[in-house]
């Protein structure tokens, strides 16, 4: 990087500090006021979930609830929907032994494909040949209807961006109530990863006259398959 | 494909010039029936949707005060958070830049492309780079910059500026968009119908993301406590910009720092509710790190750049102060009579609305937006409905005074103090302010005043072009009560 640019940069630096300095110096920060949040009513986790599922519902999120021996059976099924014959996945990720013996055992012709390379050198591949991903998330989130998904080495950051049908498992013993809440109990502040993505529904825009589109950038269609559900919402 | 026939003509000095003619604008922009229309149908379902997010006022009153005092907190200690900010991202691996004016912003982005041989360039949307008209420079540099979000890529096609912070196309309807699609896309299949027009953004701009060296976003929140920067957004156009480009450009203002993670929950509910009454977007992306060891994705440099831009002006005064705690909602903007109905462009500035007229005189200076803050009727709107409590119409009226005052040209007076001060009104009011102290005085020219009344004239200029002129009565009020108490 050039000497100029690095010095230009460093000289703002000290200027634009100085001049805050100059105007909070000897402030008192046990004097600041103190922050009270909104104390939301108890809600039973039945009803967090009910509550989960139908904003995911009303982003246009497909949700369908399922176990491990049913997983593979339903995504087959929504990929043969969609005529897709090929479909994203993690190896050595939570779910791929399940995802690998399903595809092996169905006979279908659906072919598995590991994200097992860099992208730089493979953006056309993801961009245009991965028609479906199938990732895990973390955890889950009520009040937004919000899915998190901390990306890892076996499920980069791109698979639950770039092809147009991304697939998500959800475990319903991980729903916390609120971001709040999760932040706080699971510790985020003193391990952040590289990137932490929350998800509440396929990509989408009003930008033309307040009409909602699906399908802006990322994501037309997400189909969320959560296990463990605590209440039948396959009506 | 052509979908880059732009050409850049976009200078700071063509801000200025816009916001300096702000009265003519609104002439321009009132009598189009066509863009009146287009803001008030898009305001009201904006404010619908704002008010039905927020079943609770006790809910939305405690979360209002909550988040201003977390704004005021991350202000009191900005200096001492910018350091603790800097420390983090470093130690994750993330570069930071400062930035005093736009053109130091524009350069170490230039210098960042360059140092990485880049050509093509996504950006994701962000109003600092408005601000600092990122694009033109980049473009006189010969780099290809296209904008990703769907309302300011059709922005950008038209070759035109945002006219709102959050929907920046929000002035042009279907049809027009269909037109500006028409005019700039080859091969595009004339049709208003809004899947189709968004479908074929999408395929443009998605074989943009795959040849992209760079990409270039704005950033919502960035946490000091653990050096985290955060998007928010619903069509994924800031994650295609930040996670497949192998160099990542975030640009951001100064007072977009908070101290706290646990700072963000409630800033994120609020800021999503109230601009665009979601209850959270479709994607919250915080990124912490470039590309680690054993990563296959993201960039393997990310960069902040950090820019003051007339921001440490207004944080010099603790009541201008407060305009640093904006959001960037836009609530105040979907609520103003003033702005549904001359919309976003007349007021010539990168930030339209409340919040530009009280942000805008520190980044351009008083003199050339001297006349944005009496284009309101202060009803209050804006306070009323800003998520974190900033008092626009007090300052507003500061400014007013600002604009008029008597200056001494010294240090600490704001940048064009006292520009929109002329010699007769100054000197009327005086003359008012001394008979108003001197009893005497005063009841002599009411005596004249009243015994002359025939002589006001019938025209006083602007006021009697919709009103009639005021007529003194007769006799003044004291001759009148001496009177019947006699």
């Amino acid at each position: 990087m050039s000497y100029k640019f690095t010095q230009q940069s460093n000289s703002a630096r000290s200027v634009i500090l100085q001049k805050l300095k100059k105007q909070v110096e000897g402030a008192d920060y046990d004097k600041l006021p103190a922050e009270t949040g909104f104390t939301y009513p108890e809600i039973s986790f039945e009803d967090q979930f009910t509550h989960f599922v139908q904003l995911l519902r009303n982003n246009q999120a497909k949700v369908i609830s399922t176990s491990e021996t049913e997983l593979m059976d339903q995504v087959i099924s929504e990929l043969k929907a969609r005529d897709i014959s090929s479909l994203l996945y993690g190896a050595d990720s939570p779910y791929s032994q399940l995802i690998e013996q399903g595809i092996n055992q169905s006979g279908e012709q659906v072919e598995l494909q590991d994200y097992d390379y860099q992208l730089t050198d493979n953006k056309d591949k993801l961009f245009n040949h991965t028609p479906a991903s199938i990732t895990s998330s973390n955890w889950a989130i009520a009040e937004t209807g919000t899915i998190v998904r901390w990306p890892s080495q076996n499920e980069p950051r791109t698979m639950s961006l770039v092809p147009p049908v991304h697939m998500i498992i959800v475990d319903a013993n991980k729903l916390y109530c609120n971001f709040s809440s999760l932040v706080k109990d699971q510790n985020w502040k003193d391990n952040m990863p590289t990137n932490a993505l929350l998800i509440s529904g396929p990509s989408k825009t009003a930008d033309i006259q307040q009409t909602l589109a699906f399908g802006a950038h990322g994501p037309k269609e997400l189909i969320v398959f959560v296990m463990n559900s605590p209440t039948d919402i396959n009506l | 494909m052509s979908v880059n026939q732009y050409t850049p003509d976009r200078t700071e000095s063509k801000y200025t010039k816009s916001a300096s003619t702000f009265r003519q604008n609104v002439q321009r922009d009132l009598a189009n029936e066509e863009l009146r229309s287009n803001f008030a149908g898009a305001m009201d379902y904006l404010m619908d949707k704002r008010k039905a997010s927020f079943p609770s006022n006790d809910e939305l009153e405690t979360l209002r005060d909550q988040c201003k005092l977390i704004k005021q907190r991350a202000l009191v200690k900005l200096p001492h958070l910018l350091e603790q900010l800097e420390t983090k991202l470093n130690e994750n691996g993330i570069k930071v830049h400062w930035a005093e004016t736009i053109n130091d912003a524009n350069e170490i982005i230039a210098q960042l492309i360059e140092s990485k041989g880049g050509k093509n360039i996504v950006k994701g949307k962000s109003m600092v780079s408005e601000e600092t008209a990122l694009n033109d420079f980049l473009q006189a540099r010969d780099m290809e910059i296209l904008e990703s979000d769907m309302g300011e890529y059709i922005v950008q096609l038209a070759n035109e500026h945002p006219s709102h912070i959050i929907m920046p196309a929000i002035h042009q309807n279907k049809k027009q968009v269909a037109d500006i699609f028409a005019e700039h896309i080859d091969d595009f299949e004339y049709t208003t119908d809004v899947d189709t027009l968004i479908g074929e953004g999408r395929r443009i701009l998605r074989d943009k993301f795959s040849k992209a060296d760079v990409g270039i976003t704005g950033v919502n929140f960035a946490v000091a406590e653990t050096g985290t920067l955060c998007l928010v957004e619903n069509e994924g156009n800031g994650q295609m910009s930040s996670a497949v480009p192998d160099m990542h450009i975030a640009i951001t203002g100064i007072e977009k720092v908070v101290e706290y993670l646990d700072d963000i929950p409630p800033l994120l509910s609020l800021l999503t509710r109230s601009a665009t009454g979601q209850a959270i977007t479709t994607y919250f992306n915080m990124i912490s790190k470039p590309r680690q060891p054993g990563e296959k994705d993201g960039p393997e440099e990310v960069h902040l750049v950090l820019l003051d831009n007339g921001r440490s002006q207004a944080f010099a005064d603790e009541e201008l102060r407060q305009t640093l705690q904006c959001i960037r909602c836009g609530a105040c903007m979907n609520h103003c009579p003033v702005y549904t109905r001359v919309g976003g462009h007349a007021y010539g500035t990168v930030y339209p609305g409340p919040i530009g007229k009280i942000i805008s005189p520190h980044q351009l200076g008083l003199e050339s937006t001297k006349d944005l803050p009496t284009a309101s009727s202060l009803c209050g709107a804006c306070g009323e409905v800003c998520p974190v409590k900033i008092p626009i119409p007090n300052i507003l009226l500061r400014l007013r005074k600002e604009s008029v005052k008597d200056t001494k040209g010294g240090e600490g007076e704001l940048k064009g103090a006292g520009s929109n001060r002329k010699a007769t009104e100054a000197a009327i009011w005086k003359a008012w302010s001394l008979l108003h102290r001197v009893p005497a005085m005063y009841k002599v020219s009411m005596w004249f005043a009243t015994r002359f009344r025939g002589l006001m004239p019938s025209k006083l200029g602007a006021w009697t072009s919709v009103r009639t002129a005021p007529k003194l009565a007769p006799k003044t009020l004291h001759e009148r009560v001496k009177a019947r108490r006699k």
